[in-house]
């Protein structure tokens, strides 16, 4: 049966997208969150309506530096420094799409194994598949939207 | 576990009771700490599912500065600072017990391997440690005030 090979098929694409997966997510916790001129999330809670993070001095020359000097360091600049540049970006924007697209398999293709596993009756189990596969190719087409407008 | 189940055979006429199946299913996991880490794995996995669609959603805020501003800010407010550490607890742990399970179904090791769990749970700790250090020190420099926490490596 078809099912049964694509399902072998299916299996092990999951381990090696698991797999890419902790390399993708070093790469993407280290720039939002270490990263002392990338990262969009700094060391400090903010908690007044409308008050903005304080950049470290790294972030605020890497703003200067790409936007001008008046350029405000703010979340927005601080992301674009990556985003909005018209070569680096392109690294970048192709990084952000890549695991997207591998996150998306793994985390849709997983959830379908789960829901395979409680849910019992055939039709029941085609409507789950079908809607969150519709789900995830729905945010596919956002996030790569998203992500390629953006700076652009 | 997560392979399509749809080829299994039907269920025989004794195991149709609630009861029975629910029994059935759990009886096959001999190891009770690995039963706890799939039961474990299985949370996290959906949880980051979950993270993921909010994300991807909340990230349509790129096409906007102010918005995307708006959305950041947000990320800074304690609660989220707490979301974000319990975010890492998810990723870490399934992560390695991910690894854990690649590497045995890959190259043949075999389930038993406590010296493997131990490694990788040791491992797990340090990267929540390490990684989950910033949520830490901003929620501490919040509540005891400025200059209480160490800045240690960051
Ligand atoms: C960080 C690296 C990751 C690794 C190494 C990894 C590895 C794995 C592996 C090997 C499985 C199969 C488990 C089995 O067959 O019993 C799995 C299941 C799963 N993963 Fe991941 N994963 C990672 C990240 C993620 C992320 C980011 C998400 C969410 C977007 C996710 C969601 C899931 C789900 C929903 C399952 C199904 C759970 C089940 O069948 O019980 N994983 N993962
Ligand atoms: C608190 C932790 C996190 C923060 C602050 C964060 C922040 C961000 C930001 C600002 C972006 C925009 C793109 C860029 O800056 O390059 C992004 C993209 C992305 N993030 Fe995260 N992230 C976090 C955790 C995660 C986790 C745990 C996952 C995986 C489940 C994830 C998956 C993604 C994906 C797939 C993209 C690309 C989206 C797209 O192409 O539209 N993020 N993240």
């Amino acid at each position: 049966m078809a099912a049964s090979t694509s399902n072998a098929l299916n299996w092990f694409l999951h381990r090696i997208t698991g797999t890419f997966l902790i390399f993708m997510l070093i790469t993407h916790f280290w720039v939002q969150h270490y990263d002392h001129q990338a990262a969009s999330v700094t060391h400090e809670v903010v908690t007044e309506q409308g008050a903005m993070p304080d950049y470290p001095e790294e972030a605020k020359e890497g703003v200067r530096a790409r936007f001008g000097p008046d350029a405000e360091a703010t979340p927005y600049q601080v992301v674009m420094q990556r985003l909005a540049d018209p070569v680096y970006a392109v690294l970048w924007k192709g990084f952000n799409i890549l695991f997207l697209i591998v996150a998306l398999h793994h985390g849709f293709y997983g959830l379908n194994n789960v829901m395979t596993d409680y849910i019992r009756d055939p039709m029941g189990r085609l409507i789950a598949r079908s809607l969150s596969w519709t789900v995830a190719l729905g945010l596919l087409i956002i996030g790569m939207y998203s992500v390629i407008t953006a700076g652009w | 576990m997560a392979v399509d189940t749809q080829e299994r055979p039907a269920p025989t006429a004794s195991q149709e009771g609630a009861t029975a199946e629910q029994d059935s299913r759990f009886q096959r996991y001999r190891i009770r700490t690995g039963m706890f880490a799939w039961m474990m794995h299985r949370l996290t996995g959906v949880g980051l599912v979950v993270y993921l669609i909010i994300h991807i959603w909340g990230l349509t805020a790129l096409t906007d500065p102010e918005t995307f501003n708006a959305l950041i800010a947000k990320y800074h407010s304690p609660i989220f600072k707490v979301g974000e550490f319990a975010l890492l607890v998810a990723v870490a742990y399934h992560a390695m017990n991910g690894l854990r399970i690649v590497l045995i179904d890959f190259l043949g090791w075999s389930p038993n391997q406590k010296k493997l769990f131990w490694t990788l749970g040791a491992v797990t700790a340090v990267i929540i440690l390490v990684g989950g250090w910033p949520s830490i020190y901003s929620l501490g420099e919040w509540i005891l005030g400025p200059g209480s926490m160490p800045t240690l490596f960051l």
